[in-house]
């Protein structure tokens, strides 16, 4: 079993609610962000690059089968587990940051202060309400999630590890509006994720890194079509339609 | 030499205890407030610490190109100054383990080093070989000073041997081929902690260990030149040994430019974006940082072949001071090339033919001086307290090489250096007894 993601950017609206979706439910320390959405090309999320055509990539943990994060890692903190998911034991990380340099995709987090401290820094805090999934959660004894971080930690998706056991989808492919998220079983050729893949040409990011990861794309129909000629493809890139 | 004794001597001691005082004060509150202290972020997750590491490590190579050319090349008139190498080494290589402790986010785990070392790790290597080194130079620095452990330091040396200066000499040379091998070690895996990192181009290189290896070997005699001129002075009966110092330097630093400019110009010529963005880093926003790290010490080298830089103390001083800081800014320059050049950037789809390639922002973990949460870029430079620590473990090299000076027989000529033994290192031998 190789767990992992197909995202169709076909599908994906901009939205940002599986970033929210994934903040909320894995409570989210402020300025953490396990799970990002923005408009390639563009520095402006949702406003296209004078040159480009609008198109929005989520990226978050690619579940690397070859992780440089975990062997990057000097205390086994950062691990496979069986189903190739990669998690931290929030128990056993030193807070060296070998991961969050050797981590292609920028999705490592490190706790640079201690989360309760923003929380009651924050002006619209509510004193006692915290946000996300309240119980710690163990996964073969090492702890994988836990509702308030240690400070001095790195943090990072870990495939909404603590949903998998009730059967439920990670938070953001549940919350997904249009419905763009596709979470399913990698090794399998006949999984629908393997389909979606074989028939919609599915891709990885920056694939020279070696880092073969568990999180697909698949691309926007029409950055596939080239019918309207790739010989004017490079002048007028910025307005064929 | 006399400086030992004199009242600079001690104001220099106290100045760096308190230093040392600061620096661990500062740790203290960055433990309590946690590492938002530094100006690090998820973008740049290391910088002044680990460059410290670099520097240290790098620092920490005088021993080894001490005893190899005093054994294996056989300049003997080196031989003085070998337990100064030695005692360095040891005060720098420690310096780099103390160095990398505030970088930890949880010092208190760090017991888990031990407990569960996971050995693919480039950082399980260095912590090894680091501390295998640091016990080679204690013993070797044992060894070499053994002869000289008479009178109120003879409880320190072992009664059964009976010519120790003979089981010294001995020793000595038998250990200095695994010296050498330790000390490239730590050289070596260094380089590797960086070098290993697939995802930063400017690191991504097999020339880094070559080079680490070369920058310690003129930066670790820099700082043996550095301690002699202080704690010996620059009598006419050192010119010899400081020359071929000079001349160690000199060949290291030549090594040391041609691999990193023949890891620019390969990198320029084949003209790939990726690598034109981290040249641009460096030759655009660090163009003044690496003309320092390139200018000091050419200019320093070519000052210490004059015979009055070499005949004066100050000015012997100044410029292996002005050589080192260029060697700190090669260091601090890992950094920004490594981290402003974010690893996921590509073309966006569809304007493959359009470019330039794309910066996928990272979230900061911290929010940046303009408000920012998500970035692509972030202007690195270090906080105060970064700074005072750094100062604290560099006052801590020097306060722990001062005082083992005062303490052991380390300035103590022996053998081939005693026929130019003057009038005052006797005073120092007497007064040390
Ligand atoms: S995306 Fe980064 S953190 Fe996730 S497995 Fe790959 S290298 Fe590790
Ligand atoms: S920060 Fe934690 S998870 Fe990352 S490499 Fe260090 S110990 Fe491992």
């Amino acid at each position: 079993m190789r767990r992992g993601w197909v995202i169709d950017l076909e599908k994906c609206i901009g939205c940002r609610s599986c970033m929210v979706a994934c903040k909320q439910h894995n409570a989210g320390p402020r300025g953490t962000w396990w799970n990002r959405v923005f408009t390639p090309g563009s520095s402006e999320h949702m406003i296209p690059s004078p040159q480009g055509k609008e198109y929005f990539l989520p990226v978050t943990c690619q579940h690397c089968k070859n992780a440089p994060c975990v062997r990057a890692c000097p205390v086994d903190a950062t691990y496979h587990q069986s189903d190739n998911s990669v998690l931290i034991d929030y128990d056993r990380c030193i807070g060296c940051r070998c991961c969050v340099t050797a981590c292609p995709y920028g999705v490592r987090q490190f706790n640079w202060e201690d989360p309760e401290k923003i929380h009651a820094r924050e002006e619209q805090s509510v004193p006692d309400y915290r946000y996300g999934y309240p119980r710690e959660f163990y996964k073969d004894g090492r702890l994988v999630y836990m509702p308030v971080r240690y400070k001095g930690i790195t943090e990072k998706c870990h495939f909404c590890v603590h949903y998998q056991e009730e059967g439920l989808d990670p938070a953001c492919v549940r919350c997904c509006p249009g419905n763009a998220r596709y979470v399913g079983d990698l090794d399998d050729p006949m999984s629908e994720v393997s389909r979606l893949i074989r028939d919609r040409d599915g891709f990885t990011l920056i694939p020279e890194k070696g880092t073969d990861p568990s999180c697909y794309y698949l691309p926007p129909k029409r950055k596939n079509s080239i019918e309207d000629g790739a010989e004017e493809g490079a002048e007028n890139g910025a307005n064929h339609e | 030499m006399e400086l030992i004794m004199s009242k600079k001597y001690k104001t220099s001691l106290i100045i760096s205890f308190l230093l040392m005082v600061i620096a661990l004060i500062l740790w203290a509150v960055q433990i309590h407030y946690g590492l938002i202290l530094t100006n690090l972020s998820n973008l740049f997750s290391w910088g002044f610490y680990i460059s410290g590491l670099a520097f240290f490590v790098g620092n920490a190579a005088g021993g080894l190109v001490l005893s190899a050319s005093i054994y294996m090349l056989g300049l003997k008139e080196l031989k003085a100054f070998a337990r100064l190498g030695a005692l360095s080494a040891f005060a720098c290589v420690t310096g780099a383990m103390l160095i990398v402790l505030p970088d930890i986010g949880q010092p208190l785990r760090l017991l888990n080093l031990l407990l569960h070392p996971q050995f693919l790790s480039p950082l399980i290597w260095d912590v090894i070989v680091l501390n295998c080194y640091t016990l080679l130079t204690l013993t070797y620095f044992y060894i070499l000073i053994l002869p000289d452990l008479t009178g109120k330091l003879s409880f320190l040396a072992p009664k059964k041997i009976s010519d120790p200066k003979a089981f010294s000499e001995k020793w000595a040379r038998r250990l200095s081929p695994l010296a050498l091998f330790s000390a490239a070690s730590i050289h070596i895996v260094t380089a590797w902690i960086f070098s290993t990192q697939g995802s930063r181009e400017w690191w991504f290189t097999a020339i880094l260990a070559p080079d680490f290896l070369s920058v310690a070997v003129f930066a670790g005699t820099t700082v043996v030149l550095l301690a002699s001129a202080l704690l010996y002075g620059t009598g006419e009966e050192h010119t010899a040994a400081y020359k071929i110092m000079v001349k160690i330097i000199l060949g290291a630093l030549i090594l040391h430019l041609f691999f990193m400019y023949n890891e620019i110009f390969i990198k320029s010529w084949y003209h790939a974006e990726s690598a034109l963005h981290v040249l641009k880093i460096l030759f655009q926003d660090y163009l003044w940082l690496h003309l320092i790290e390139v200018i000091f010490p050419v200019v320093a080298v070519y000052l210490l072949f004059k015979e009055s830089v070499l005949q004066s103390q100050k000015k012997l001083v100044a410029t292996t001071i002005l050589l080192l800081l260029g060697v700190f800014a090669h260091r601090y320059l890992l950094m920004p090339g490594a981290y402003n050049a974010v690893p996921l950037s590509f073309l966006p789809l569809g304007q493959q033919a359009i470019g330039p390639a794309w910066s996928y922002p990272i979230a900061l973990g911290r929010s940046a001086a303009n408000g920012d949460l998500f970035s692509a870029h972030w202007a690195y430079y270090p906080s105060l307290v970064e700074v005072g620590i750094f100062i604290g473990i560099c006052a801590y090299v020097f306060f722990f090489i001062a005082c083992v000076c005062k303490l052991l027989p380390v300035l103590t000529p022996t053998a081939a250096a005693a026929a130019t033994t003057t009038t005052t290192t006797t005073t120092i031998t007497k007064s040390a007894q």
